[in-house]
């Protein structure tokens, strides 16, 4: 429990030292929000059930750039075993998956601070969001969870590649199938049937959904589906991590 | 706790990775608490594996290690707390300052908070970073990083350090800056410390004990003056008129009695023989008949360097040593 502590204000120090790379990485999303969504709500192509287009993505969007962070994170832990990093973490007291897990929530604490700067934003691009201070605190919570999972993913996949330029090209490669292939963009109904059923093992589409409810339309009747869909993803990701992390180790 | 007497206790060790590469080949190694101890051994030699295994970091395939009578594999978690570790490459955060580095290992490692603040004022004071601590670790020279890292090292007040190549990539006057502090620090402390290096000067000066590893085996140990006796007590150098090596009858020098070994460089024969007073007549027979004409004749201790050659071969060249020292000025760099 220490150790998840200590990593996660290790990651503070570190954006204190670097605000600039978290400004740069909230660009992309906005251009989301302010070329993209304007453009498309003009055609009205899409059903959003009585959402402005933008409005509509702005979770996806959101947690596009989020997911992109924690994966981004698979490549920090690889660079760190060429670096002595690990090797030195690995003699602390402790047991070894409280560094994995302590990593990945150091991701979400990322994932949170990119929330804060993209969300004003949108909100002065014209998003109307729902004015529940409670469900702004859960949604933050889901995006900091769903971080962690991605976060862990990341670590799993970097376990199986030897170098971090290996890694670069499939991490990056991740989280835009992931962002296409949920309902973030789109809603379900309009998919045809065989990426319906991607779109329902996609944890994003559980996380898209559940922000969305929180954030932008106020419907939560599936809340605690989608939380559960998303606190499985993360035991299953944390799990997963912390075991393939020996691999990482050798 | 059997063996509790010996900082290392290591049996018949070895490390095959993915089934394919024998890192270590039957490892036999004990050392004594509170000796400097210097594995020296070429690169690929097996001195980080074995290193990472009785720092608990891997397993071994087979034998047996403890560290202060703690096994490395059953005991892991009285190993850690016993011990501290400075990898071959950078272990330290490169874009946070020096302090907050040591505040992060310090919180790791549990050290009670109001305790922190005095033990990290201490051990920067040891390695000379004081003026240097608020500043990012990115802006540091690669002297300062590695005494960055034997801060961090010493912050807990390990039993013993494990120190990976301490000074690999460093100038002279950086190498001697980390081997001051750390000297002083294990004087004032009494902590054991175990060190890989591929350096023989660096192994001759700052050691009680010194290990010689090659292809996987501790092949030697001993000080640094008993290795350089147990290869012949004099070396008698032959300074030679004509230089061409071809004309040297190596094979008939090396085949006498009390010669152990002979190497030739640029135009000095140096021969190492048990001692002189026997040796240096039957020697210079031998190159008399085969028409060498000798210039001066000088006896000398030998060094590690031919200590290193008659039990490691004379392949342990420099070369590597550069090529790490680049790949770790590249990771600076990097940061
Ligand atoms: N993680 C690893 N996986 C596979 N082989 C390795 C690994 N680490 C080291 N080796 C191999 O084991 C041998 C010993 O390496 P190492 O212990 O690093 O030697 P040294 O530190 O003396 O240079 C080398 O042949 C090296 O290639
Ligand atoms: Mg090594």
């Amino acid at each position: 429990m220490r150790n998840m502590a200590v990593m996660i204000e290790l990651e503070v120090r570190r954006l204190r030292h670097d605000w600039a790379e978290l400004y740069g990485r909230a660009i992309q999303p906005l251009l989301w929000l302010g070329v993209f969504g304007p453009i498309m709500s003009t055609i009205r192509a899409i059903p959003t059930g009585g959402v402005p287009y933008i409005d509509f993505i702005t979770p996806g969007v959101l947690l596009q750039s989020v997911t992109f962070v924690s994966i981004h994170y698979g490549i920090n832990i690889v660079w760190e075993r060429e670096s002595g990093i690990l090797k030195k973490l690995l003699v602390i007291p402790g047991p070894r998956y409280s560094i994995v897990i302590g990593r990945a929530m150091a991701s979400g604490l990322r994932a949170i601070f990119q929330s804060l700067i993209i969300l004003p934003v949108a909100l002065l691009i014209g998003v109307r969001f729902v004015p529940n201070p409670l469900y702004f605190v859960l949604a933050i919570v889901v995006i900091f969870l769903i971080s962690g999972g991605f976060a862990s993913f990341s670590i799993l996949i970097a376990s199986f590649m030897k170098t971090r330029e290996r890694f670069m090209g499939i991490g990056q490669s991740l989280s835009f199938p992931l962002l296409f292939t949920s309902n973030a963009l789109y809603p379900l109904s309009i998919m045809p049937p065989p990426l319906q059923f991607i779109a329902r093992l996609n944890p994003m589409s559980y996380v898209v959904n559940a922000v969305r409810g929180l954030t932008i339309t106020g419907d939560i009747s599936n809340l605690a589906v989608d939380l559960l869909a998303v606190g499985i993803f993360d035991v299953a990701m944390f799990v997963a991590a912390s075991i393939s992390f020996k691999r990482v180790i050798e | 706790m059997q063996n509790a007497d010996f900082a290392v206790d290591v049996q018949g060790l070895s490390k095959v990775y993915d089934g394919k590469v024998r890192a270590l080949d039957g490892v036999d190694l004990k050392i004594e608490a509170g000796n400097v101890f210097a594995l020296l051994g070429p690169n690929g030699a097996g001195k980080t594996t074995l290193m990472r295994i009785l720092t608990t970091q891997i397993k071994p395939s087979s034998g047996k290690a403890s560290v202060f009578g703690c096994d490395v594999v059953r005991g892991e978690s009285s190993v850690r707390r016993l011990v501290s570790y400075v990898p071959q490459e950078i272990g330290v955060w490169t874009d946070i300052t020096g302090y907050e580095n040591l505040l992060i290992y310090s919180k790791l490692y549990a050290i009670p908070s109001d305790k922190r603040r005095k033990t990290i004022d201490e051990v920067l004071g040891i390695v000379g970073l004081w003026d240097v601590a608020n500043s990012i670790v990115k802006t540091y020279s690669g002297g300062m990083i590695r005494r960055l890292e034997l801060a961090s090292a010493m912050l807990t007040s390990p039993k013993i350090m494990f120190l990976d190549e301490p000074t690999i990539g460093l100038d002279p006057s950086a190498r001697k800056a980390v081997w001051e502090r750390l000297w002083s620090f294990r004087k004032e402390r009494g902590t054991t410390i175990f060190y890989n290096t591929h350096y023989m000067d660096e192994a001759d000066q700052y050691s009680d004990m010194i290990g010689i590893i090659n292809r996987g085996r501790v092949v030697t140990v001993g000080t640094a003056e008993s290795l350089k006796d147990s290869i012949g007590k004099d070396m008698i150098v032959f300074s030679l008129q004509n230089h061409s090596a071809a004309d040297i009858p190596m094979e008939r020098i090396t085949a006498l009695d009390s010669v152990y070994g002979a190497s030739v460089e640029g135009s000095e024969l140096s021969v190492l023989v048990r001692d002189t007073e026997s040796s240096l007549p039957s020697t210079v027979k031998v190159l008399f008949e085969a028409g060498v004409a000798i210039e001066k004749i000088s006896v000398a201790k030998p060094t590690l360097d031919q200590v290193f050659a008659s039990y490691a071969g004379p392949q342990a060249e420099k070369r590597d040593g550069v090529r790490q020292v680049r790949a770790v000025r590249r990771l600076i760099r990097r940061g």
